[in-house]
């Protein structure tokens, strides 16, 4: 039985922090201590280097493997440094940089670590909670019904669109079937199926038909037909899409009449209007018929709400990606608000070997009760998985760099509460 | 030009008349528009395409085509380089995403043939890993890790990798190890990079070198315009080869890209209520957007339009080759299909509007039409 109790998670997640603090904070004072002509003298990092992978100290392999990782790459970036500057710079100088770039990570290092507890105590005051609250309300609101997550997905989609188009979107689509024999489970949206929802926003602007709504006989909603909807699709690339489309269409709101057409489901309609996406028209018959205006947005809104209504029911890659995103999102700020750009070390944290060690327990943390309640059982731990995904995670779009840099200067604020409240 | 040539000119500016003559009448039979006069608005711009295009010579397309599409995206030179350095200069925000947008989907498009995997994300996947590569320059291996689909044998990634190297213009490096570290066998890496040329422009703004290491770094700025320039400054360079260049495929993928953004450049702007919802929907930039009539995306006026003017483009761009390639039947229709759902990608649909983002480009070729129509109707 694989042990997946918060304090087991959090253990995991702590232990590859544990043994990065404190080999900076033993080269910090190898450094402090050193005089500058020796400093100077790059050779004496690969000899101290030396000396320190030949202490024997009992650890399993894969942490003593990831040390003499970690501590080579500190050494490397020193040397690096010192080469550079050496002819710009003094010694002295040299010395004070290192020293605060030394200080900036042991002070990410210490909020990664610190960033819950393991009996969840004061849950309200922790960073990871604080933190994902934060991106919870722009990304993946909850609500009581479906509407009330759409109207706070519409207001936030103002500035986080891209973000929330980005976070239904898997890198690793192509293992999800659309066709799912779970009726219930939510896929990722592939680019193709992205294609499908921008044909059917285009449809319904540019050529709807009416169709008497079979629960209001006053009204008349607009529909399309399936088959003009997969016409641009040639050589039947989207033959699995086609075939599975009562499912896609429970995923956007929308639901098939007589088994050729697309029309919104009667529930949707009320939401539909509200938001302007249909206009109320009445004719001279009396009846009222409702006029289509969608944006860009409506379909992936309506997406992403149903995801984030029944969160219970996403598929594995979905899970994956969505966690990935959130906990990427948090180390990469909980970085950013306390290492400098110009910091020599930032590679190492941002580096695929360190990512690895960190980021999936934190992807399994979030989605414990508190935090995104997703299936955690469902994170994948493959290595092969993980560079993969992690690889695209790091292409991040303008709009999640955006959400980082807001984020940072959040926990700034945090961090300043709390000292004050201290 | 021959005298040929300007035959076949004047049969394009013919067939473009004829194509917007049937576009009118189709759209005086319908009308899809739901704000006041967007059908009305519409229908003048046409007349007046039809009317003044293929006046002097078709002077309008040949200043459109020879002056903005060639300077800005698509360089009449032989030298990579020259050629390169032009494109990367008409970049700004907007614009780039627009051509990103545009290249990107048709690269896509492309490379669904050839990897399914990396579908919509190629360009992206690739800054991705020139940004992680050492001294700025990616290995195989580092890219089949990235771009390797589980289900397919390593030979279709290998293929798939050749005709991204071809695709984008990248220069091949050898490395070869006497004896591997596990096998103790020979082993060859290959390393892919940008042309010397190229990495002469980029030095500074979006490279970095160390000078005591020596390395070659990407700068913040270093994004997938960079690619796309390359991409185009690569095409237009070989464009008299078209083997080197992927065939009838890219002609009609780049001949249909440019058609679009002549088309879309002449679209007449809307003027709307000032209740309008738009107004009030945060997403709608009244700075930078505009809304244009929504009838001219129906399937049977689009297609008529877009048509000759890919004829038209590829006339001007590649003379009689380029216009050879067209023809092909099979390849257009694909083609135009993805154009279809590129115009979805590059407008906007705003409350059922279709919303135009006015980017340089747009503004320049709109510019050159309306010079002429005030021209004109001043000497009238």
């Amino acid at each position: 039985m694989v042990r997946e109790k918060w304090t087991d998670i959090l253990a995991r997640y702590m232990t590859y922090l544990s043994h990065m603090t404190p080999i900076l904070k033993e080269t910090k004072r190898t450094i402090q201590d050193m005089s500058l002509e020796v400093l100077m003298d790059v050779k004496i990092f690969d000899k101290i280097r030396m000396d320190e992978e030949k202490r024997l100290v009992k650890k399993v392999r894969a942490l003593s493997e990831f040390s003499a990782y970690y501590r080579g790459e500190i050494f490397e970036n020193i040397k690096d440094f010192i080469y550079k500057y050496s002819e710009n710079l003094n010694p002295i100088d040299i010395k004070d940089y290192l020293i605060e770039f030394f200080d900036e990570c042991i002070q990410a290092l210490e909020t990664l670590t610190n960033i819950t507890n393991p009996d969840q105590k004061k849950l309200n005051t922790t960073y990871l909670y604080l933190l994902y609250k934060y991106l919870e309300e722009r990304l993946l609101p909850l609500g009581k019904n479906f509407e009330e997550i759409f109207s706070k997905m519409r207001k936030t989609s103002e500035n986080w669109y891209e973000c929330q188009r980005f976070m239904i979107m898997p890198h690793t689509f192509y293992r999800e079937t659309v066709d799912n024999p779970d009726f219930f489970e939510i896929p990722g949206v592939s680019p193709r199926l992205y294609q499908i929802f921008n044909n059917i926003t285009s449809l319904y602007n540019l050529d709807p038909n009416y169709y008497p709504c079979p629960e209001n006989s006053e009204m008349e909603i607009p529909v399309i037909l399936i088959d003009d909807v997969f016409e641009a699709f040639i050589d039947n690339v989207a033959h699995a899409e086609k075939e599975a489309i009562e499912k896609i269409c429970e995923r956007l709101g929308l639901r098939v009449l007589d088994n050729i057409f697309l029309a919104p489901k009667y529930d949707f309609i009320d939401i539909l209007i509200k938001h302007n996406f249909l206009r109320e028209n009445k004719q001279t018959d009396g009846k009222i018929r409702l006029v289509p205006q969608f944006s860009n947005e409506t379909l992936i809104l309506s997406y992403v709400t149903f995801i984030s209504f029944r969160r219970g029911f996403l598929s594995k890659e979905l899970i994956n990606w969505v966690s990935m995103t959130f906990a990427f999102i948090i180390f990469n700020t909980v970085l950013k608000s306390r290492l400098n750009e110009h910091n020599i070390f930032y590679p190492i944290f941002t580096d695929l070997k360190t990512q690895e060690k960190v980021i999936p327990y934190l992807m399994k943390l979030l989605c414990f009760n508190n935090y995104l309640r997703l299936d955690r059982m469902k994170i994948r731990d493959s290595v092969q998985y993980r560079k993969e995904i992690f690889n695209f995670a790091g292409s991040s779009i303008d709009c999640i760099k955006q959400l980082i840099l807001d984020l940072s200067v959040y926990l700034n604020e945090i961090e300043k509460k709390k000292k004050e409240g201290v | 030009m021959s005298g040929i040539h300007d035959i076949e000119w004047e049969k394009l500016l013919k067939e473009f008349s004829k194509s917007v003559d049937k576009s009118i009448n189709k759209l005086e039979e319908r009308d899809i528009d739901n704000l006041p006069g967007a059908k009305e608005a519409l229908i003048a711009r046409l007349t007046a395409m039809r009317d003044y295009f293929p006046q002097n010579n078709g002077e309008l397309f040949i200043k459109s085509i020879n002056e903005k599409i060639q300077n800005t995206f698509f360089p009449k030179t032989k030298d990579l380089g020259d050629a390169f350095e032009l494109i990367l200069k008409s970049r700004s925000h907007d614009q780039d995403f627009i051509i990103n947008e545009l290249i990107n989907g048709f690269i896509s498009s492309r490379s669904k043939a050839m990897a399914s995997n990396v579908q919509g994300t190629v360009i992206d996947r690739l800054v991705e890993a020139f940004s992680k590569g050492p001294d700025f320059q990616i290995v195989d291996h580092q890219f089949y890790a990235m771009f390797s689909d589980p289900n397919k044998a390593r030979k279709y990634v290998k293929e798939s990798l050749q005709t991204l190297v071809d695709l984008f213009g990248l220069e091949a490096k050898e490395l070869v190890v006497e004896k591997d570290k596990r096998k103790s066998e020979q082993k060859i890496y290959t390393f892919y990079t940008f042309p010397e040329k190229i990495l002469e422009i980029l030095e500074g703004d979006y490279v970095d070198t160390d000078e005591e290491l020596g390395e070659k770094r990407i700068s913040e700025k270093f994004d997938k315009t960079v690619f796309i320039s390359l991409f185009l400054a690569n095409l237009s360079v070989h464009r008299d080869d078209l083997k080197k260049i992927g065939g009838v495929y890219t002609v009609n993928g780049i001949s249909s890209i440019f058609a679009l953004i002549i088309l879309l450049s002449f679209l007449p702007k809307l003027d709307i209520d000032e209740i309008n919802p738009i107004l009030r929907d945060p997403t709608y930039n009244p700075e930078k957007m505009s809304v244009i009539p929504k009838s001219w995306m129906m399937k049977e006026i689009l297609l008529d339009l877009l048509e000759p003017i890919i004829k038209i483009v590829a006339y001007r761009l590649g003379g009689g080759e380029w216009l050879k390639a067209i023809e092909t039947s099979e390849i257009k229709k694909k083609i135009h299909n993805q154009i279809r759902f590129l115009i979805k990608d590059v407008n906007k649909w705003i409350l059922g509007e279709l919303c135009r983002v006015d980017i340089p480009i747009f503004v320049e070729i709109g510019a050159i039409f309306a010079e002429v129509i005030v021209e004109t109707s001043s000497e009238d």
